[in-house]
């Protein structure tokens, strides 16, 4: 469903994302992981059609993001860590204006279940200024999905969300996996990528260094045991050390 | 701990400094600061020391005319009066000290009294006070008088108004507190006022000399009236503090500064233990201030002036928008009910019935051909500034999305698409009111006794054909300016501020009216072509509409050309780079 060949992402002589290649089949929930600056938003940004990749191919769903852009990005979605709304839309005004922009002839009765399953159909008529973080973050979600995308990239998903926001969301996850949509979650919450990834993809300075099922993951970073934790393995592939360095107590 | 205060200000503001100086090593600032420099100097500066010559005239060395002084000082009293009781009557909302989020994360925790964060506010507002000040010098400066007692004048004035209205804002809640509350205040103040205004409206008929129809088309008369009923009697006696505080901006010299300062000094020193002296809780209403500027703030950095202003209220669409369709009618629709916020049905209703009684008022008037010429000057007028102000204030187009563009870029549009729908609202907003105004225009010809209906209408048809054309040109200038240099335009994050955000806008309008001329030129010709062939068979009149048609053409051609090339734009915009490194 998506392919990376090559990609590439440079900003002047800084080289954000380096001969990045992998492939995702539908069903597959991949978690993105990576130090600050690994270039995880850089790469689900060209995956997402937003900025160019200055080498290297993207193709979603056959279809080349660059050269075919239209095509690839009817299969899209992107959820950015900041819920993204316009300020002077209701919530019902975003999925009218989002169906018009996918078409999407049906979009009352989706959109109706969208929000009732959302827990947003009471706020139909709010502006975004009026909702709540968690609630905005349903918001972009239910215009993301209206259009019921085969590809979805999730930045940080569960930024602002309460617990039952947090549990709803990793459902809609895998239901969506499920569905057969290719998945892809760029994450520090370790815990939510061991939870509900199939397959782990580690960055580092822009470079793949790690990219397969967990096990398999485990089984190349664990040093003895196989049975070392996401966040070990995370330390160990990023060679950072196990633990935060201790603060130096202040002088009395 | 006031130390601790004054050590952030000052940092804060030096920091602040030096970070606009080093910038100056990017050409973009550098040459918007020698632009912004160069028109400060010519427009204020250099009438600071020399006053203003009005393109050759005798220097007004003397400032306002001696006879007039006394006026002026009372009309200058009296708007502060207004001010103040204004402020007294709008405000709604309990005390609130406007801090930071960041001076509300450190100060409100630590271990600092009320009165030291009021000093803290006073001592910040100061900065403000003082660069208000300086340009309200450069301002006054230019009708004369000494450039150092304006400065003082101005300062004086600013600090205890800003004292009186923080006073005033601790005096209302603790009204609240009592009980008392905000209509009930209002509605003492507004008596109290009205009670006043009846009080001196009858000593002045009782006491002054009436006035007659031939006083009011006089102008010295109506100002020597005026000029009776403020300096004597109870406006005197009311206005008396308002007068002792703008008397020092009137010194004509140090001597009379100096007599008008203690008086002056003494208001400003009680308006400071007022509100010293308050022991008003405001945290909880600073809180949320504080809350409300940082978004206003962040509304404002994302070039969002709009969210900045004021609540947005939800909006209905102008029309249905069907799920099928073409892709860029959505972003019309969305953008249309942005423009909502600004016009809203209720202002549309009250410029149509004020329109219609205009009319009605006409009929039969014997004056109705005078108002009809000086309404048609006005409709030219504004034909005008819509043509040339209205891209400039109509926004909702990649000016105002520009910081959505990576939300735009995900949509499966093409450029050219999302370019279309993102100029379209303006320009339909701008043509539907100049249509209602060339609706109007054309109305008040039937008014004149040499009507030339056939005239006006061939006129009217040509600029209605014309100018939606002339708008989309008008509005792709600004629109590919933000897409080719985002860091110079007033969007995204951090839009600069100070004399080189005015040079580099200087310099954007003269290369907009630049371009605008280069993209007029082939227009006009195929306007003059057309008009001078058909000049011989129809007459002088009637080849307008048709040369207005191919110059339209021309014009439409270039739009579409322009949103095309907008369009590519925008696809290779890159959303990662800062707007305004």
């Amino acid at each position: 469903m998506v392919q990376v060949e090559g990609l590439t992402k440079l900003y002047g002589e800084f080289t954000a994302v380096n001969d990045l290649s992998f492939s995702i089949q539908p069903g597959e929930v991949v978690g993105l992981v990576g130090p600050n600056g690994a270039g995880k938003t850089t790469t689900l940004r060209c995956l997402a059609g937003i900025i160019p990749p200055t080498r290297g191919t993207v193709r979603v769903g056959g279809h080349d993001i660059v050269s075919d852009a239209i095509s690839a990005k009817k299969h899209l979605a992107f959820f950015t860590d900041e819920p993204r709304l316009f300020d002077y839309l209701t919530v019902w005004q975003h999925l009218n204006f989002v169906a018009r922009i996918y078409q999407v002839t049906v979009y009352e009765k989706i959109g109706a279940t969208l929000l009732d399953e959302l827990e947003l159909a009471n706020k139909k008529d709010a502006l975004p200024g009026e909702l709540s973080r968690g609630m905005k973050q349903k918001l972009a979600i239910a215009c993301g999905l209206l259009h019921s995308p085969r590809v979805i990239y999730f930045d940080e998903p569960l930024t602002g969300l309460d617990p039952y926001g947090i549990r709803r969301m990793k459902d809609s996850i895998l239901k969506r996996a499920r569905d057969g949509a290719a998945i892809i979650i760029s994450s520090h919450l370790l815990h939510l990528v061991e939870e509900i990834c199939t397959r782990l993809l580690i960055l580092k300075n822009g470079q793949k260094i790690a990219d397969g099922t967990m096990a398999e993951i485990t089984k190349k970073f664990s040093e003895q045991s196989g049975d070392a934790s996401l966040e070990e393995i995370f330390f160990r592939a990023t060679s950072e050390p196990l633990a935060p360095p201790v603060l130096p107590l202040a002088p009395k | 701990m006031i130390a601790a205060l004054f050590y952030l200000q000052y940092h804060s503001a030096r920091n602040r400094l030096v970070a606009r100086f080093k910038r100056l090593k990017q050409p973009k600032y550098l040459f918007g600061a020698i632009a912004g420099g160069i028109y400060f100097y010519f427009y204020f500066f250099r009438y600071l020391f020399r006053g203003y010559t009005g393109g050759g005239r005798q220097s007004v060395a003397a400032g306002i005319p001696p006879d007039y002084m006394p006026l002026f000082e009372s009309l200058a009293a009296l708007a502060l009066f207004v001010i103040v009781v204004l402020s007294w009557l709008i405000p709604h909302e309990r005390a609130a000290l406007t801090f930071t989020e960041a001076e509300v994360s450190f100060l409100f925790p630590a271990p600092v009294t009320r009165r030291t964060l009021i000093h803290f506010k006073l001592i910040r507002s100061q900065l403000r006070i003082l660069f208000s000040a300086l340009l309200l010098t450069f301002f006054s400066r230019r009708f004369g008088g000494n450039v150092w007692i304006h400065a003082f004048g101005w300062w004086l004035i600013l600090s205890t108004m800003n004292l009186h209205f923080l006073g005033a804002s601790f005096t209302r809640t603790l009204l609240l507190d009592h009980g008392i509350s905000n209509r009930l205040r209002r509605l003492l103040v507004f008596a109290l006022v009205a009670g006043l205004a009846t009080l001196v409206w009858l000593w002045a008929k009782a006491t002054l000399p009436t006035v007659t129809s031939a006083d009011t088309a006089d102008f010295n008369s109506i100002l020597h009236y005026t000029q009776q009923v403020l300096n004597t009697g109870p406006a005197l006696c009311l206005l008396y503090p308002f007068h002792l505080l703008v008397r020092p901006f009137f010194a004509p010299d140090a001597a009379t500064l100096l007599a008008a300062l203690a008086p002056a000094l003494l208001l400003f020193f009680l308006h400071y233990i007022w509100v010293v002296g308050s022991d008003v809780a405001f945290e909880e209403a600073s809180l949320e201030a504080s809350q409300k500027l940082a978004v206003r703030i962040a509304a404002v950095r994302a070039g969002n002036w709009q969210a900045a202003r004021k609540n947005h209220k939800a909006r209905r669409a102008w029309f249905k928008l069907a799920p099928k369709g073409p892709a860029a009618t959505a972003l019309l629709w969305k953008n249309l009910i942005g423009v909502g916020q600004i016009f809203s049905a209720r202002l549309w209703i009250i410029l149509i019935v004020v329109i219609v009684m205009v009319f009605a008022g006409f009929g039969g008037s014997t004056r109705a051909e005078n108002i009809s010429t000086m309404a048609g000057i006005i409709i030219a007028i504004l034909l005008g500034y819509s043509l040339l102000i209205g891209p400039q204030l109509l926004r909702l187009d990649f000016r105002h999305d520009l910081p959505m563009a990576d939300i735009l870029k995900t949509f499966p549009l093409r450029g050219w698409q999302i370019a279309l729908g993102e100029i379209l609202a303006p320009v339909t907003v701008l043509a539907g009111f100049q249509w209602l105004l060339l609706l109007v225009g054309f109305g008040l010809v039937l008014f004149l006794p040499d009507k030339h209906e056939s005239e006006m209408l061939a006129i009217g048809i040509s600029a209605a054909v014309l100018l939606p054309a002339l708008d989309f040109l008008m509005l792709l200038i600004p629109n590919a300016a933000v897409l080719l240099f985002p860091s110079w335009i007033q969007s995204g994050k951090d839009s600069p501020r100070g004399i080189e955000a005015t040079g580099q806008r200087l310099i954007f309008a003269v290369g907009q009216l630049l371009v605008l001329v280069l993209a007029l030129v082939p227009a006009a010709l195929a306007f003059a072509a057309v008009y001078f062939l058909l000049k011989l068979a129809l007459g002088p009149f009637m080849p307008v509409p048709f040369a207005s048609l191919a110059a339209a053409i021309i014009v439409a051609a270039e739009a579409g050309f322009g949103v095309m090339l907008l369009g590519r734009l925008f696809d290779r915009f890159d959303v990662t780079e800062e707007p305004a490194s």
